[in-house]
């Protein structure tokens, strides 16, 4: 409330500058803190938008189909149930979809995934390619660590961003007078600090619901657990089963593999406009077998899956049209879609891709900002300056070595990971004796290059046949040529001059 | 709804979205008679949000016109780009928001704040879904749902608070206050 003499006193919304202050202490301290797990997880985020297209560029020799006979699913699964040998507990049905056109069947024995395409007619077409595909979810997803703690880290890191968020907005009592200021160039504080702000404020809504979807996911292992503590006894599963659709009644007796054809015609009749798109078959050469399809129904809605469950004996034991499900179940089925992206094709994908990348220079330039103040203040930190450019400019180049591994050596699961760690951990030995702009340069042309000889081995040696792999290459090798293109504009006339922050810019350093 | 379809109604989602943001720069540029662009350009971004909920679902419109509103606005903002000369150093200071404040602290202060960002947080947030999902009216897979919804942001809200409140055994305070009024509350009743 302020006061002015003789008059009314008036209200003031505007918060105190005590309060503002007060606010982007916690604001820095919390974003500085997990500054680089934000990046990591964001820009891995981004790329995971895309893992539909990532696996056919990994499998540009599989067959393509608009859509497939029950007799050749029948054909494909059991000749996957056949090469996979005995012990299948369950195997996964991906059918052909609009963004992945393939048969694509997986098996899991012992705890140990094989996967196949399949051509129209059932024939198994060779083990499908996943090594990229895999490490980069994994890593998203859990960091690429055990797979509780990996998730409850990330989880905690979407708590964070959506605490960043709340704090970000009561930091800036400027919002509506600065809502389109973009000033380049000049203090590069001022820069920054105009970037930063401009792709908060104008991507929140995005910026909101990613966060917020990812913490959910993140954390549902320990949101379960204290439900079930607090409101079941301590009985997690009571929760788990108000949303999993039950397993058919257990019987380890041997039987011959589950015949998926009278399902498919009971599916069809039940739901005649419906799209298998996925089918879960739980011990598919037990007695006690049984198998899960879900099928598309209405494209213009986010949940949209109508759930059937099958025994042996292809008794429905269980049946959700999605017309039948109520909000939390509509919700649960909205999360991965919302926070992927995958609710609306193509240009969804794109935009999320975008969006997806401005967030994650909310972090690079988060730290940026710190440093300029630091730098503004006669207090510069220089090993930081150093630490966090190997960060940004080593993750890029590790993610693309960790790709073009796996092109290299398909059969090779931990090369990704092995390729991974070790650029990142060069980077950052790097860092010990590299300027900053130096770094951020060698970063820069490695991943250029490296996605450079990605698209172009990839295209010269495999083959491309299918669209999305070709469009993938190009898309690849094009911007591979832009960021190794920078060496040259470093070098315009002779060597280059060294400046510390400044030249340490991510996509402008030499500006 | 055939791809073109669907690019169509994207394209007239971004237009509308371009539109309507460059009526707030208008109105952001001029110094008089700001309210009519300012309003219309509100307008037209509500407007935005609501009609693809016809022609690519009740929820999915709304959603894809959302995240194709934010990328609309970023390209008007670049747009309207201001190229600083390299002198211009110190002219644009005014514009910085204010330095973050500079705390005199102690290390089990900092490692109390911690705590009531991290652990404790998560704790008065859990006792907040909890109580929701126990209390609240609905489907029992609505209210644990939406409970787990609500222990994000209420976490995220208190993590943002205890790390910018001074007053740290106020937060100490609320938070454990509402871990307990919460999880007293869920057991009061017990999940019907």
């Amino acid at each position: 409330m302020s006061k002015t003499s003789g008059k009314t006193p008036q209200r003031s919304w505007a918060p105190s500058p005590a309060f503002v202050r007060a606010v982007l202490n916690g604001h820095g301290a919390l974003g500085l803190a997990f500054a680089a797990v934000f990046y990591l997880i964001c820009l891995t985020g981004t790329l995971s938008v895309f893992v539909d297209e990532f696996r056919r560029w990994e499998n540009p020799g599989a067959p393509r189909m608009e859509q497939v006979s029950p007799d050749a699913v029948q054909q494909a699964f059991t000749a996957a149930l056949d090469q996979a040998g005995p012990g299948v507990e369950h195997a996964f049905i991906h059918m052909p979809n609009s963004s992945e056109p393939m048969l694509r069947i997986t098996t899991d024995a012992a705890g140990k995934d094989r996967e196949w395409y399949a051509d129209a007619d059932g024939h198994l077409a060779g083990e499908a390619h996943q090594g990229w595909t895999e490490f980069l979810t994994r890593l998203h997803i859990n960091l690429q660590l055990p797979r509780v703690w990996g998730r409850v880290l990330v989880g905690l890191a979407g708590v964070a961003m959506l605490s960043l968020l709340i704090s970000g907005i009561l930091a800036h009592p400027r919002v509506f007078r600065d809502a389109f200021h973009l000033r380049l160039g000049g203090s590069r504080r001022l820069q920054e600090a105009d970037i930063h702000n401009r792709i908060s404020v104008w991507g929140l809504p995005f910026h909101f619901l990613i966060s917020l979807t990812g913490a959910v996911l993140g954390l549902s292992t320990i949101i379960v657990a204290a439900l079930g503590l607090a409101v079941f006894q301590g009985d997690t599963q009571k929760v788990y089963d108000l949303f999993v659709v039950p397993e058919p009644v257990e019987d380890a007796r041997a039987a011959p593999p589950l015949d998926l054809r009278p399902m498919f015609a009971e599916v069809a009749r039940r739901s005649p406009q419906g799209h298998v798109g996925f089918i879960r078959i739980e011990h598919p050469t037990e007695r006690g077998g049984g198998a899960r399809f879900d099928v598309e129904t209405a494209p213009e809605l986010l949940t949209n899956v109508d759930v059937y469950a099958f025994d042996r004996a292809n008794r429905l034991y269980y049946e959700k049209p999605a017309a039948k499900t109520n909000l939390g179940e509509q919700i649960l089925g909205a999360l991965a879609p919302l926070h992927f992206g995958w609710y609306g094709g193509a240009i969804v994908k794109i935009a999320y891709g975008l969006l997806g990348l401005g967030l994650t220079y909310l972090a690079v330039g988060g730290v940026y900002i710190w440093l300029a103040r630091r730098r503004d203040k006669g207090r510069p930190a220089p090993v930081w300056e150093r630490v966090w450019t190997a960060i940004v400019w080593g993750q890029p180049a590790a993610l693309a070595m960790a790709a073009l591994g796996a092109l290299a050596a398909p059969g090779m699961a931990a090369l990704p990971l092995g390729l991974w760690a070790g650029v990142s951990l060069a980077m950052l030995a790097a860092a010990t004796s590299l300027a900053p702009a130096r770094l951020a340069l060698t970063g820069r042309v490695a991943t250029g290059l490296t996605m450079l000889a990605s698209a172009l081995i990839h295209g010269g040696l495999s083959g491309v046949t299918d669209p999305v792999a070709a469009i993938a290459d190009l898309t690849i090798g094009l911007a591979g040529l832009a960021l190794a293109a920078t060496l040259f504009k470093a070098f315009p006339q002779g060597a280059p001059k060294e400046q510390p922050l400044k030249a340490a810019s991510t996509g402008g350093g030499n500006r | 709804m055939s791809g073109m379809s669907f690019l169509a109604v994207a394209a007239a989602i971004l237009a509308g979205a371009a539109a309507g943001t460059g009526m707030l720069r208008r109105a952001w540029q001029s110094k008089a008679g700001k309210t009519p662009w300012r309003m219309g350009g509100l307008a037209l971004l509500a407007f935005t949000v609501i009609w693809p909920a016809w022609p690519l679902g009740p929820v999915r419109g709304p959603f894809i016109a959302i995240t194709l509103i934010s990328l609309a606005a970023w390209a008007v903002v670049s747009s309207g780009y201001k190229r600083r000369p390299a002198k211009a150093q110190r002219a644009g200071r005014e514009s910085l928001a204010p330095e973050p404040a500079e705390r005199l602290t102690t290390k089990w202060r900092t490692t109390l704040r911690w705590l009531l960002a991290g652990p404790i947080g998560m704790v008065a947030a859990m006792a907040v879904g909890i109580s929701y999902t126990v209390w609240a009216p609905g489907a029992d897979q609505t209210r644990l749902l939406i409970g787990a919804l609500i222990v994000p942001v209420v976490w995220g809200g208190a993590m943002a608070w205890t790390l910018a409140d001074n007053r740290i055994v106020r937060a100490t305070a609320v938070l454990t206050g509402t871990a307990v009024i919460g999880f007293g509350l869920s057991m009061l009743k017990g999940f019907a």
